[in-house]
């Protein structure tokens, strides 16, 4: 039994391991700067899908206001390397640790709520940061903030002529997020979330601090979110609070996870590498004001799965080796 | 030596109404005590305070020489009291191992160590061969099982069973009775509430009957059921007279 569960471990180390190489590969192939646009996309919201599904997913605490984390990390990247200049790499970690701290300040009052009154509350606290940075005059308001050109550097993580260094940030950023969650899935944290997302009152009988097991999920969550803002900030070279923070990365990073599997580890990867590639398809095709078909497609596409196969497109996988899980 | 248990002079109001007042109960280690009396006697209330669930309007809780009054669920589990749930509660996406496994990392958090002592407590409660099927797909009776392997896992002095026996088949029951028995010979001591008196009575050392959320009778089972308070507490005045 043990043994079957030590296989499949580190068979989901080796597919992973793979797949990266994979990954990596790619633009040896792809020249075409459009795809590759089109791929740095699809890791980043595989990043990001894979770090909303620790607070979501494995512990259960929907969130539809992580956008807020996202536009944190932007924002803190942004302000430090324009106003103080400090480099970006720092700025991301920055980024990260104070959205890991305020999520955490208002996991504190929030946590205490259940079910859908948790998932409001993230929507409105994610509404209320947006409009803060509309208002807020230093931080560029309404207008965002243009990042200065200083050349091509790994140091300024800024690169006009090519975009690989983003692809492979971003590739990397894939790899942290999908590593943290397979090494936390076999730790006291993830049998914890698991059982808080299960039961929290048989999880609190059994010794699982409740409340605590929330607030490190969503900690973990939004430092890995905040990066993933920090990087797309760099990636476009202007931000505005509408394109950073806006309602609709919350939607981007729990469709993903929700499509493949939500609360799997597989889940975020296969929901994203599909998701996100048929949505920029779509926007291009039906043309700059596609914006609506888009959310049209994967609405109907989730809404499908839903009633198809509600634990996800992995789920496809584990019934066909006939495995419980 | 003291008590493993006790209750001081407890008292739980919910609004107007008294689900506990004034109950002082104790329980000696290595005992199997049984908690009972009829619907509404207060037995689940007083049953949630000692785990934790709540903390009581006023009089204390102590547990092997600490004052647990204050102390929440999670916190008394680390010092050594485990429960069962009357509604089944299983981690339902889980497997049944991953769910003992929750019970054990609170005793570890090396997880080879955790998945050992998992596996160890489903062969004792004989649910070994159910170990990777999602605790969705249990039968009742399994899943009161699972409810007990996940308590034992946390390494428990005292195991609080909240009506695990009840809504059994006969033979189901035996095999509960069984594993109680089991359990206080691994030296555990036990403290069960239940309904349903003739499975109770041949298991418990003691058993300590509610009323009205008052403490009725206690004693040895067989004074218990002829005790005529008990007898009209149960069926009414009508019957007491005749005994």
């Amino acid at each position: 039994m043990d043994k079957n569960f030590a296989t499949r471990r580190r068979r989901d180390l080796i597919i992973a391991a793979v797949l990266a190489v994979v990954a990596a590969a790619t633009p040896l192939v792809v020249k075409d700067v459009y795809v590759q646009n089109i791929l740095i996309l699809t890791l980043m919201y595989a990043a990001l899908s894979q770090s909303w599904n620790i607070l979501s997913g494995y512990c259960g605490q929907i969130s539809l206001g992580h956008a807020l984390y996202f536009g944190l990390g932007a924002y803190t990247t942004e302000l430090l390397f324009t106003k103080f200049g400090v480099l970006p790499w720092f700025g991301m970690l920055a980024g990260g640790l104070l959205a890991a701290g305020i999520a955490m300040a208002l996991g504190y009052p929030f946590f205490r709520l259940r079910g859908h009154y948790f998932v409001i509350a993230t929507i409105v606290i994610a509404e209320i940061g947006l409009l803060l940075f509309q208002n807020w005059e230093w931080a560029g308001a309404a207008l965002g903030i243009t990042i200065p050109v200083r050349g091509d550097s790994w140091l300024k993580f800024q690169f006009m002529r090519s975009k690989l260094p983003y692809f492979y940030f971003a590739l990397a950023l894939c790899c942290i997020a999908w590593f943290v969650t397979w090494w936390l899935e076999d730790s006291k944290w993830g049998f914890w979330w698991r059982a808080v997302k299960d039961n929290p009152d048989a999880a609190e009988s059994l010794g699982v601090v409740v409340f605590n097991s929330k607030m490190g999920a969503a900690a973990v969550s939004a430092f890995l979110v905040a990066v993933g803002g920090g990087f797309y900030a760099q990636y476009l070279a202007y931000i505005d609070p509408e394109s950073v923070m806006g309602f609709q990365f919350s939607l981007l990073m729990a469709l993903p996870a929700v499509l493949g599997g939500i609360g799997t580890l597989w889940g975020p990867v296969l929901g994203a590498a599909i998701l996100i590639p048929m949505t920029e398809l779509t926007r291009s095709f039906i043309g700059g004001s596609g914006r609506g078909v888009d959310l049209i497609v994967y609405g109907a596409l989730i809404v499908l799965i839903s009633l198809a196969l509600p634990r996800g497109l992995v789920s496809l996988f584990s019934r066909a080796k006939g495995a419980t899980r | 030596m003291t008590a493993l248990l006790e209750t001081r002079g407890v008292w739980q109001r919910f609004g107007g109404l008294v689900a506990n007042s004034d109950v002082s109960i104790s329980v000696g280690r290595g005992e199997i005590v049984g908690l009972i009396g009829p619907n509404g006697a207060g037995k689940s209330t007083l049953f949630n305070l000692i785990a934790g669930v709540l903390p009581p309007t006023q009089g204390s809780i102590w547990f092997d020489g600490q004052d647990v009054t204050r102390m929440r669920a999670a916190e008394r589990c680390q010092l050594g009291v485990g429960r069962t749930f009357q509604v089944v509660k299983s981690f339902e996406t889980m497997t049944v191992v991953d769910n003992v496994i929750v019970g054990a990392l609170v005793r570890t958090t090396v997880m080879r160590e955790a998945r050992r002592k998992a596996h160890e407590v489903l062969e004792f409660t004989g649910l070994a061969a159910r170990a990777n099927v999602l605790a969705s797909a249990l039968v009742p009776a399994e899943k009161r099982r699972l409810e007990v392997a996940r308590a034992l896992a946390t390494e428990p002095k005292l195991l609080l069973l909240d009506e695990v026996l009840t809504g059994l088949t006969p033979t189901e029951a035996q095999t509960g009775v069984a594993l109680v028995r089991k359990v206080r010979d691994a030296g555990i001591t036990v403290l069960m509430v239940e309904h349903v008196m003739e499975i109770v009575m041949p298991l418990v050392d003691r058993a300590i009957v509610l009323d009205l959320g008052k403490v009725l009778v206690e004693g040895k089972p067989a004074d218990v059921v002829r005790d005529p308070k008990v007898i009209s507490a149960y069926l009414g005045d009508r019957h007491a007279q005749g005994a």
